[in-house]
């Protein structure tokens, strides 16, 4: 409807028309006269809810005629009248807290994971929402909503509904399960495992950092080439490599299809401290060396 | 009940008074309607061979502000403008906004807070008097309070979806009943250039009272009510609100000076509670754009199918130009 705009000529025209039509229908212009004199009322004064969306509280011990008055709807005498037992009693035996103890411990300065499922990748593949034919990195999988509104300390991917999966896909995550892995890889798809944390993701999703699955350049001789490229480009965060020794191991392995796995020589151990089996030479030197030796070690 | 019958009178009788206000070709076919409820017999069936096609877009018309003439012809979807009147809904945006508006800054000291040393105040027994710990007890004059207010929040949550489903309903329904006037951008009271001319040399403020305001106040008041007035805007029709992009000096302060006639007010101090207060909003384009485009959660989404977005229906298409 368009607005009721009071137009001089408009007015004029019924007037006369009005006029006209007076004496056959004195009542219509009776009310077209009254309704001149309309108040606008306001809807505010009638909203309400709907019928049922409200539930009124009960007023428990507020007399007999409410229902819940004299007893408060507890019936008679007892526990159940009086209180509630609290819900750690065991009805007298001595806790088990105390007879038996606290075990274990909250490692709460472990990485908080997301986890994506394959069957909820597959699923969003189907929806559209992932493109397959394109690498499918921590920053497709947050915009995607995948793993919802917040970043964690990593994304890891989890192989429930394996079979559901039928779709090859180039997925670079932060961990993965074995299963997981071998899910994707049987069906011709590539899977990387990287290191990330909550701050490079957030650079990766705000362009701020590019995604890659090689570890930064270690070694005077790269100095000049970083810079260069540095110089030239604009300016990139670079996704951090990890410090802590479990998180080196991890992406060391082949089995994880870690990162840093194609640095690792022929037959190295991923472990930084343990050597493969079987590798180890006996070292025999004689006597009288092995003292030479701890000569020169000796401090003081 | 009653409150429906007086409903459907005042219904019927405005109908009437939009007769009035038509031309002269339709008003012999409307005074044929008698005064008894009669059951007329509109097209409520349907052949089963057409389609049922509902509303998709409804025509909004720009009008120049003071002289009121159409500009040109746009259509609005019906998911912006044309929404079923949900009382339920802005009812739930009313009492949000009015829970979030409240200040909650009520203080009271209790006991421990209220000044002055905690010695006993006289001896527990041997006085002939009640026993007194301290001066502080509630039980006295100049005491704490026993639960008195504490600054408090009393905001309450509602779901974006329904708030801004409500804000729509507000415009949808102020819509309908031809009570959603929508102006030109510049949206801006002209005041007589005599006037502003007295006023900047500063002759409407004579020996002696250089600081009243007054004189203009005064001639802005009666200048607003004759607009007002000649509009059928004024305090007669239920006042108006005037909503613009940003601050308009001559709109607002005349407005601040009238206010019996109407208000201003800026976009951004809009809520749902303001759509339905006065007898009628007119509203900048521009402004009602945004207002849309700020409140349409419900119909636009955040999820990329195929690298594409639901982004909901245009806000406004051209269909008449100057």
């Amino acid at each position: 409807m368009p607005p009721r705009l009071p137009i001089l000529p408009a007015v004029r025209c019924c007037r006369a028309a009005l006029e006209t039509q007076s004496a056959s229908s004195p009542l219509v212009s009776l009310f077209a006269a009254l309704s001149v004199q309309t108040r606008s009322a306001s809807i505010l004064a009638n909203l309400a809810e709907n019928k049922g969306a409200h539930h009124k509280r009960i007023r428990v011990g507020r007399g007999p005629s409410s229902g819940y008055g004299k007893t408060s709807g507890r019936g008679h005498k007892g526990q159940k009248q009086h209180g509630k037992v609290a819900a750690r009693w065991q009805g007298g035996q001595t806790p088990l807290i105390i007879s038996h103890g606290r075990k274990g411990f909250v490692n709460l300065r472990a990485p908080e994971m997301s986890i994506v499922n394959l069957d909820r990748l597959q699923a969003w593949i189907d929806a559209g929402r992932i493109d397959p034919t394109k690498k499918i990195t921590p920053r497709e999988l947050i915009k995607s909503g995948i793993i919802g509104g917040s970043i964690k300390d990593g994304i890891k991917l989890l192989a429930r509904g394996d079979s559901t999966l039928r779709t090859p896909v180039d997925i670079i995550v932060s961990r993965a399960s074995g299963s997981a892995i071998e899910a994707v890889e049987r069906l011709g798809g590539k899977i990387v495992t990287r290191y990330f944390t909550k701050e490079s993701m957030r650079r990766l999703l705000v362009g701020k950092s590019v995604i890659t699955d090689q570890p930064l350049p270690v070694g005077p001789e790269h100095v000049e080439s970083v810079l260069e490229k540095a110089r030239n480009g604009p300016f990139y965060y670079r996704l951090p490599d990890p410090t802590s020794r479990e998180d080196i191991e991890y992406y060391r392995d082949p089995a994880h299809r870690g990162y840093l796995s194609p640095s690792l020589k022929p037959g190295e151990s991923p472990s930084l401290y343990f050597k493969v089996p079987g590798e180890t030479k006996k070292a025999f030197t004689s006597k009288a060396k092995q003292q030479e030796q701890e000569e020169e070690d000796r401090l003081f | 009940m009653a409150g429906n019958g007086v409903r459907g009178l005042n219904e019927a009788l405005r109908t009437l008074g939009l007769s009035s206000q038509t031309c002269k070709s339709q008003v012999p076919s409307l005074c044929k309607r008698s005064m008894a409820t009669v059951a007329s017999t509109p097209n409520i069936t349907r052949s089963v061979a057409e389609p049922w096609q509902p509303l998709s877009t409804v025509p909004v018309t720009v009008f120049s502000f003071p002289s009121l003439e159409p500009r040109r012809v746009e259509s609005w979807s019906t998911k912006h403008l044309h929404l079923p009147l949900r009382r339920d809904i802005l009812h739930l945006a009313v009492v949000y906004e009015g829970d979030s508006h409240r200040q909650g800054t009520a203080n009271s000291k209790t006991r421990y807070e209220v000044h002055g040393s905690h010695r006993k105040l006289m001896r527990q027994k041997g006085n002939g008097k009640a026993r007194r710990g301290s001066r502080q007890s509630p039980l006295l004059r100049g005491g704490g309070k026993t639960f008195g207010p504490k600054p408090r929040d009393f905001s309450t949550s509602l779901n974006k979806k329904v708030y801004d489903l409500a804000w729509r309903t507000a415009l949808s329904y102020r819509y309908r009943r031809g009570e959603l006037v929508v102006a030109e951008d510049g949206l801006e009271l002209p005041l007589p250039d005599e006037f502003l001319a007295l006023v900047e040399s500063g002759r409407l403020r004579g020996v002696g009272m250089e600081e009243s305001t007054a004189l203009e106040d005064g001639f802005v008041r009666r200048y607003m009510r004759e607009v007002m007035q000649g509009l059928q805007w004024g305090a007669d029709h239920g006042r108006t609100t005037f909503i613009t992009g940003d601050r308009r000096p001559n709109l607002f302060t005349s407005l601040d000076v009238a206010g019996e006639e109407g208000r201003a007010l800026e976009m951004e101090d809009v809520d749902v509670k303001d759509l339905l207060e006065t007898g009628r909003i007119v509203v900048e384009r521009g402004a009602l754009k945004e207002m849309i485009k700020r409140h349409q959660s419900d119909l636009v989404s955040n999820i990329f199918v195929d690298g594409k977005r639901q982004k909901g229906p245009a806000i406004a298409q051209p269909l008449v130009m100057p």
